[in-house]
């Protein structure tokens, strides 16, 4: 997917929220999207799910299955999250069985009778989350989707993302609390003065050895998640007794 | 598409909105309906109710299609948009659901009128082109109401006078020199009160009007409500 010097405002009156944006997302990649608040960030997001159009500039390439969450769900509907879902699922073409998958993989299946206004922040994020992938999108991208969220979602989600993109699902994600900075091989562009610059951590960082103990019992699930997370992992024997 | 119209009604009647226009509704049932027509010769008012009727109903179909259309926040709108992959297709599915609870409305208006007609005698054909004239001025009012909806004018305050502005200005338009411009209500209650044959001869020329009209206020705004989902 590519933007041609893309530009966009929101009145014609106003400022230009974004200018002269040139910018390629290769099928796979991870980007991290930083900037302060109201730089611009969200708007980027929404030109490349196709919310919005850009007002000089083309967009090419944009897959057909686009998931995207706001930074915001919208709770107040009035459905529980089991029948939303089920109405979102119907409009993507998707049987309800991956409602449960996903419910189940960011730990709200508990919720899925709940009405929607009655959800905490973070339950009605993963909400806004599970829509957007169950359609299994080509292109995902999530506005601030880490905030809210519990402790255990937070620390999986960039594991989830990289397993995606290991399939081939170009991720784009506005990371306000920069919990993706640990992952690997993520782009990362930043969002000021109505331009997007790749952020100066870009490019292929040295690596480092990091050593993890783990019970014995869990220390092939833990090597699951690292790979999953795009790490290397080699087991050894431990010498630790602890 | 299908998928995103029964979401879009489901909410509306889950939101209760559907109330608004369905008391409305049951008041001028109650009021104004139930007091029909009677005696030898009640065929004549009862053709001219089956006009009044599709008169009144245009600013309520007008509200509930803006109704139907602002139950969604607009983050939803997006999600939905999003969701069905197409904007145009996302903006159909918004004037179907409209129009379909609107048609829902409109039976419930017309049941007592209808079978006020058919009891005081009136022909078949004249019954029948009650309920296909309530069917095109469901359209007009839904389209009507459709570009009052916040995805046009995002602002309430503003909104609602455009709906109720909308509505006097297609009435006043219709009695003038611009009358082509406008819904031809006075060409319908005219013909209506002028008898089941009036009625049903003047129906082909209102009909075509009415779908014109509809066509050309429904394309303009797909064209304008693409570029703001």
């Amino acid at each position: 997917m590519r933007l041609n010097d893309v530009a966009f405002r929101y009145h014609r009156r106003s400022s230009w929220v974004l200018r002269n944006v040139t910018l390629s997302f290769p099928p796979g990649g991870v980007t991290e999207v930083t900037g302060r608040n109201g730089a611009g960030k969200s708007t980027l997001l929404r030109l490349l799910a196709g919310i919005r159009r850009p007002l000089r500039g083309t967009i090419e390439g944009r897959p057909a299955r686009v998931g995207y969450a706001p930074e915001r769900f919208p709770a107040d509907q009035p459905f529980t999250v089991g029948g939303y879902l089920s109405h979102m699922a119907a409009m993507r073409g998707v049987p309800d069985t991956a409602i449960t998958t996903w419910a189940e993989r960011l730990a709200f299946g508990d919720l899925l009778p709940v009405r929607l206004p009655d959800l905490s922040k973070g339950s009605a994020q993963k909400v806004g989350l599970a829509q957007a992938l169950i359609a299994d999108p080509a292109l995902l991208i999530l506005d601030e989707p880490f905030a809210g969220l519990d402790r255990t979602t937070r620390a999986d989600l960039p594991a989830l993302l990289a397993e995606l993109a290991a399939h081939g699902t170009t991720v784009v994600v506005s990371d306000h609390q920069r919990c993706l900075e640990a992952l690997p091989h993520t782009n990362r562009l930043h969002v000021a003065d109505a331009s997007v610059t790749p952020h100066p951590g870009n490019g292929p960082s040295p690596w480092t050895v990091l050593e993890v103990i783990v019970p014995a019992a869990e220390a092939a699930a833990a090597a699951t998640d690292l790979r999953a997370a795009g790490y290397r992992v080699q087991r050894r024997r431990a010498d630790h007794d602890t | 598409m299908i998928a995103l119209v029964r979401f879009l009604v489901a909410g509306y009647l889950w939101s209760a909105r559907v109330l608004q226009p369905l008391i409305v509704i049951a008041l001028i049932v109650v009021v104004v309906l139930l007091q029909g027509p009677g005696g030898p010769d009640a065929a004549e008012p009862a053709v001219g109710t089956l006009g009044d009727v599709a008169a009144f109903m245009f600013p309520v179909w007008a509200w509930a299609a803006r109704g139907l259309l602002d139950t969604q926040p607009d983050e939803q709108r997006a999600l939905s948009a999003t969701a069905v992959g197409r904007r145009w297709v996302a903006v159909g599915a918004g004037l179907l659901a409209a129009y379909g609870v609107n048609l829902a409305l409109g039976m419930i208006a017309l049941l007592v009128p209808l079978l006020q007609a058919v009891l005081a005698g009136v022909p078949v054909t004249a019954v029948l082109t009650g309920c296909g004239l309530s069917a095109l001025v469901a359209a007009a009012g839904t389209l009507l109401g459709a570009w009052t909806s916040r995805a046009i004018i995002p602002n309430p305050g503003l909104s609602l006078p455009a709906l109720l502005g909308g509505a006097v200005a297609v009435l006043l338009l219709g009695i003038g020199r611009l009358a082509w411009l406008s819904v031809p209500m006075i060409a319908w209650l005219r013909s209506a009160h002028g008898g089941p044959g009036a009625f049903v001869d003047g129906f082909p020329g209102v009909a075509l009007h009415l779908v014109l009209w509809s066509a050309v206020v429904g394309g303009a705004y797909v064209a304008a409500a693409r570029v703001r989902v």
